[in-house]
């Protein structure tokens, strides 16, 4: 009886243990070659060997990322347009959700409302008055009319999070601080933000992560070839006129290591904030 | 301190109040109840507002007439329709907004009178008011970036979007500075919906897949990302971290980059799969994974399940090691096997606390513009892509942006911007309905 049991208690783990290998052969599979891609000889696809760094390794494409192209440059400008986005929305966003967390006003539902509907709309919808926008406002060819438009564009979203994490945080804490005499300003800054500080954390990294592979609206605003951003560039190697597979995984390659390091240490902080808005609900 | 005010303090000159407050923006305050500090700050605006009448109805007559042909002058002299429209537009919100404020300071006024009668006609000392006045400032100084970067740069677009699909703005014809643009009706909508034999079909064509392709990606995605968790969590696998850090790899690799290698892979000619499987010898012509208009609908399926089904994983895992053990603890006792207490415990809890992010899920995929332009680019052509730019896999999306950036065919993609705002709000809404402030009317 025990034997039977302990053979299909076996054999289970190994239909697991199969699939769990098939599965993660899919998953590594396309990121094999982004790496070998990355660092083989050859320029193309065509020329990468169907065996994974079979061809052997160079750091030829390093080179020329950095020799021949402004990678540094394109690499730059993302930066700085990461770091001004992640600090204006932590700023306007977590004052706008204390004031919507903390106040009753006129019209205040209505607005939380708007918000909302808003925030289903993908900004680059609304291109073309964006850009008349920024054409009239001098932001065009700019770094900070991007910050402006990415900003902008989450701040419906953003705002409700925040403000989602703020219901949460009792009143008492706040009052108390006001009973004691204490500003607005000084009851958000001293006691609210700290206590807020995971959702504000999760805020700082989602809006540092995500200019850094938008496509869109740097295509859109940024046209002097100083102020182009990475993935324009890493773009510009995979286009129908010529394909630069090894450039591209290269300079890719770069960006998206440290992403996923980041991504493996704070998996489990990410997605309790994550899903944290829609599912305590 | 306090002073015996003008007014009757039973309540009768309610009426007075208003109307004294209508007469001209913070006029009550000054007069009837000495808050001359925030009266000054309702009657500045309104001073502001008049001085600025004859630009407002400039605008707004350029709004209506949007611009006159002007052949005869240098292109940058002529009038630009574009610059009217976007003027007309943030004009009317400027003019809503006074307008609420003129609502608002009325109301005030009335509260004030309210206020005024229960402390039977005493002012509030000056200094409580001023006081209260700071304390007032805070939402509107705290409201102010997050409100005015929303209408400048999420609502103006929008309205604007709105007024372009009821006008004629696209090549070759109708593009500024050049030429101007005029006011159409519902020209476009007609047609899209069918008074245009092309443009319809590859209206409804593109309508269709982007339904089929959010439902389709969404279910794929959840119930792969479910099945893995319940795998891993169920399973007595001991290096369980390592499978589950594997499985996060495509979430952490932004979407560009993983989804223009899986084009590079799928290449039909030169892609690594079809030039590995057939060195293998499984087969000895390409599959041309990317260029068929049917095989590569399934194709984009499957790579977006590939890059979304850890989102959910992780998501369902966590709300998994929430359920209290007590409950798993009770069904062993009741003698529940282990897929009983799996399909009566685990799964309904786990569907029930994530039900909402299916909807978001939902509409994330039916704006998912990386997930299609980055593998496909919207290809391969159909048979109405001479004329309407909409490639087989292109989402109503990844169409807005080839109309807008390619072809410059602005009014259509005006109009789809509509639609899918029409379609996806209500989405919004209910969820909106759903959520904990909402009901429980804390708003």
């Amino acid at each position: 009886m025990s034997k039977i049991k302990n053979f299909y208690r076996y054999l289970n783990t190994t239909i697991v243990m199969i699939f769990l290998c098939a599965i993660t052969f899919l998953v590594i599979y396309p990121l094999v070659y982004t790496v070998s891609g990355a660092l083989s000889p050859g320029r193309t696809m065509a020329t990468l060997n169907i065996v994974p760094f079979a061809n052997g390794i160079t750091f030829e494409h390093y080179t020329y990322l950095f020799t021949t192209t402004p990678y540094w440059s394109w690499f730059r400008n993302t930066f700085v347009i990461a770091i001004s986005t992640s600090a204006m929305t932590i700023l306007v966003a977590s004052m706008g959700a204390y004031v919507f967390s903390r106040f009753r006003f006129p019209v205040k539902k209505q607005m939380l409302m708007a918000l909302l509907v808003l925030q289903i709309f993908p900004s680059f919808v609304g291109m073309v008055a964006i850009y008349v926008i920024l054409l009239r406002i001098g932001g065009l060819d700019t770094l900070w009319g991007l910050v402006l438009i990415y900003v902008a564009g989450n701040v419906p979203y953003n705002v409700w999070l925040v403000k989602s994490y703020m219901d949460t945080i009792p009143r008492a804490l706040d009052e108390a601080a006001r009973i004691d005499g204490a500003s607005h300003f000084r009851t958000f800054s001293t006691i609210i933000l700290p206590v807020a500080k995971p959702i504000i954390t999760f805020l700082a990294i989602v809006s540092f992560t995500a200019p850094w592979m938008d496509f869109i609206f740097p295509k859109l605003v940024l046209r002097s070839a100083d102020k182009q951003t990475l993935a324009i560039g890493l773009f510009n190697f995979v286009t129908d006129r010529k394909n630069e597979f090894s450039n591209f995984t290269a300079g890719a390659l770069l960006v998206a290591i440290p992403f996923v390091i980041f991504f493996i240490i704070t998996q489990n902080i990410l997605v309790t904030s994550m899903s944290g808005s829609a599912v305590k609900e | 301190m306090s002073t015996v005010g003008i007014l009757a303090s039973d309540g009768s000159n309610r009426q007075k109040v208003v109307l004294t407050a209508t007469l001209f923006m913070g006029l009550a305050h000054i007069i009837y109840f000495r808050q001359y500090l925030k009266g000054a700050i309702y009657a500045l605006l309104e001073v502001i507002f008049i001085i600025f009448i004859p630009t407002i109805v400039r605008r707004i007559s350029s709004l209506i007439i949007l611009g006159e042909p002007q052949p005869d002058l240098p292109i940058m002299q002529r009038d630009n329709s574009m610059f009217m429209l976007i003027d007309g537009v943030i004009t009317i919100i400027i003019i809503a907004i006074f307008f609420v404020i003129y609502y608002l300071s009325v109301k005030d006024a009335t509260h004030e009178y309210h206020d005024y009668c229960i402390n039977h006609g005493e002012y509030k000392s000056n200094r409580s008011s001023f006081a209260n006045l700071l304390g007032k400032a805070f939402p509107v100084v705290g409201l102010a970036p997050s409100i005015g970067l929303v209408v400048f740069f999420v609502l103006v677009p929008l309205l604007f979007s709105a007024a372009v699909a009821f006008t004629n703005y696209a090549s070759p014809g109708h593009i500024p500075p050049g030429n101007t643009v005029d006011w159409v009706g519902s020209e476009n909508f007609t047609s899209l919906f069918g008074g245009s034999s092309e443009w319809t079909s590859a209206f409804i064509r593109v309508a269709i897949w982007t339904l089929t392709w959010a439902t389709a990606a969404t279910v794929t995605c959840y119930f792969g990302g479910l099945l893995m968790a319940v795998v891993l969590h169920e399973s007595k696998i001991l290096i369980k971290p390592f499978f589950r850090t594997i499985f996060i790899l495509p979430y952490a690799v932004p979407a560009v980059v993983s989804m223009l290698v899986w084009q590079n892979l799928l290449n039909g000619t030169f892609g690594i799969i079809n030039r590995t499987l057939i060195e293998i010898g499984v087969m000895s012509t390409p599959i041309p994974w990317l260029s068929d208009a049917s095989l590569v609908k399934f194709v984009v399926v499957a790579i977006n399940l590939w890059a979304g089904f850890p989102y959910f994983m992780l998501l369902s895992m966590g709300t998994m090691t929430a359920i209290s053990a007590d409950v798993y603890e009770a069904a062993k006792i009741d003698g529940a096997s282990k897929f009983q207490v799996f399909r009566r415990i685990s799964l309904p809890l786990v569907l029930y606390q994530t039900m909402p992010l299916i909807i978001m899920s939902f509409t994330h995929n039916v704006n998912n513009f990386g997930a299609i332009f980055f593998l496909t680019g919207g290809g391969p052509t159909a048979a109405d892509s001479t004329t309407s730019g909409a490639g087989a896999t292109d989402i109503l999306v990844t169409w807005i942006y080839k109309l807008t950036i390619n072809l410059q065919q602005y009014k259509y993609a005006a109009v789809i911007a509509v639609l899918i705002f029409v379609v996806l709000a209500p989405f919004a809404i209910w969820n909106f309905s759903r959520t904990k402030s909402y009901r429980e009317g804390e708003l």
